[in-house]
């Protein structure tokens, strides 16, 4: 990015989504208090708002660890993932409250530190003693972690790999989770919906996992070949539809080969923003369109159009007989490479 | 023992809020163009993860390269 950082880079799409996500929050949290206070009048406001907070959160966490697949398995999650990062923040912030009001409630005013409470009053090895609050606690610094880091400025200046690999950290978060939520509520609220709830929800995760991981396997073909000299047949022009592209592997990692206007370019697959899949993209307005945010890149120099400033490899690219054949060593990233006509 | 890395933990963050605050003032905008003219809603959104960062962002700081993503395309690219 090259214009000035703002706190939120609002768009119209954003502001509906955000309002949607937080109208959704609200109204969980109100009907989750309202039927805990019906079913059981003697809860107080502060377990019912640990209770609804948290729940809010995990229900939130699977909402993020599934979006992720399910838009490579299905488009129409597309949207959904575009503000991801507001679903992750809204996430933390609950899981805070929730952290909040349970120091408040049971940590506070002793002459103990309360954040060396969390960590030494259920400190045992048997179930009922099990340090469910330290998971707990441990996860909400992951999330912290990545909350903290979500803005732009962070992947610019940490660069989208690191920022992804700071980011996996979530599925640490959610192993944690899991263990402060079977170790703590769970040991109260005995009722087998509750766990089943919390099996229907791995099993969602992994399983959309393996499934977009599967479907993804079948790209990563090729993807040990060498560097070589010499150029790599892809595909005929004819497999290609108008303004998308096919993705193959080429020298360690995939690329893009966009099919438009009769021409066709080369470039690597990773975005610079967060690495999403510029191949699952469209050619729109003269440019490359990243399918997760909309970042483009103009397809004969993979950089993106001014003021902005990213680059991505471009790849040296000619037809022979309507065959697409690809030089398998990348340019450096924003190179100029003459698009092949058909 | 937990006493111990909770106080270590507290004094890494306390260094991290005063390394993070000039940062977001003075810092930011010399490694990265984009911040120069960056907003205060901008600012006070990078201090958390400023100060917890913050051995990571001193060396930026102190160092001249703009950091570039580092893949497989790119260090493969001809020279
Ligand atoms: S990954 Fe965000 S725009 Fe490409």
């Amino acid at each position: 990015m090259s214009v000035s950082y703002q706190a939120v880079g609002w768009n119209a799409f954003k502001k509906k989504y955000d309002l949607l996500l937080w109208a959704g929050i609200l109204l969980y949290l109100a009907i989750f208090s309202a039927v805990g206070l019906a079913l059981n009048p003697a809860a107080t406001a502060e377990i019912l708002l640990i209770r609804a907070t948290g729940t809010a959160a995990i229900f939130l966490l699977h909402m993020i660890l599934c979006v992720g697949p399910a838009a490579r398995l299905d488009k129409r999650w597309l949207p959904v993932l575009y503000n991801r990062r507001h679903m992750g923040v809204s996430m933390f912030l609950l899981g805070l409250i929730h952290a909040v009001i349970v120091v408040l409630t049971y940590h506070a005013g002793a002459d103990l530190n309360p954040v060396l409470s969390i960590f030494v009053s259920d400190a045992g090895s048997t179930v009922g003693t099990f340090p469910f609050q330290a998971f707990g606690f441990l996860a909400l610094v992951i999330l912290f972690l990545m909350a903290a880091t979500s803005h732009d400025f962070w992947l610019a200046n940490l660069t989208a790999p690191v920022w992804k690999t700071l980011h996996m950290l979530v599925y640490v978060a959610y192993a944690f989770l899991i263990v402060h939520v079977v170790f703590g509520v769970l040991q109260s609220e005995t009722h087998p919906g509750y766990l089943a709830l919390l099996v229907v929800g791995f099993v969602l995760v992994t399983g959309l996992h393996l499934l977009s991981g599967a479907r993804e396997k079948a790209l990563d073909r090729g993807r040990d070949q060498d560097v070589a000299e010499g150029y790599v047949d892809v595909c005929h022009i004819d497999e290609i539809e108008d303004n998308r592209a096919r993705i193959v592997s080429l020298s360690g990692e995939r690329v893009a080969v966009f099919k438009y206007e009769g021409k066709i370019s080369v470039v690597s697959n990773a975005c610079q923003h967060q690495n999403g899949p510029l191949g699952e993209g469209k050619f729109v307005d003269g440019c490359i369109t990243c399918p997760w945010h909309g970042f483009q890149y103009l397809p004969e120099t993979g950089q993106s159009p001014p003021p902005f400033t990213e680059k991505i490899p471009t790849f040296n690219v000619k037809l022979e007989a309507g065959r697409i054949l690809v030089d398998p060593v990348p340019n450096p990233a924003g190179t100029r490479v003459e698009p092949a006509v058909f | 023992m937990i006493e111990i890395g909770l106080g270590i933990i507290a004094l890494y963050l306390l260094v991290g809020i005063f390394i993070a605050i000039p940062f977001v003032f003075a810092g930011a905008k010399k490694v990265d163009p984009g911040a120069v003219e960056g907003t205060w809603g901008f600012k006070l959104l990078i201090i958390p993860g400023a100060a917890a960062l913050w051995p990571l962002i001193l060396k930026r700081w102190m160092g001249k390269a703009h950091p570039t993503e580092c893949s497989a395309h790119r260090r493969a690219a001809r020279r």
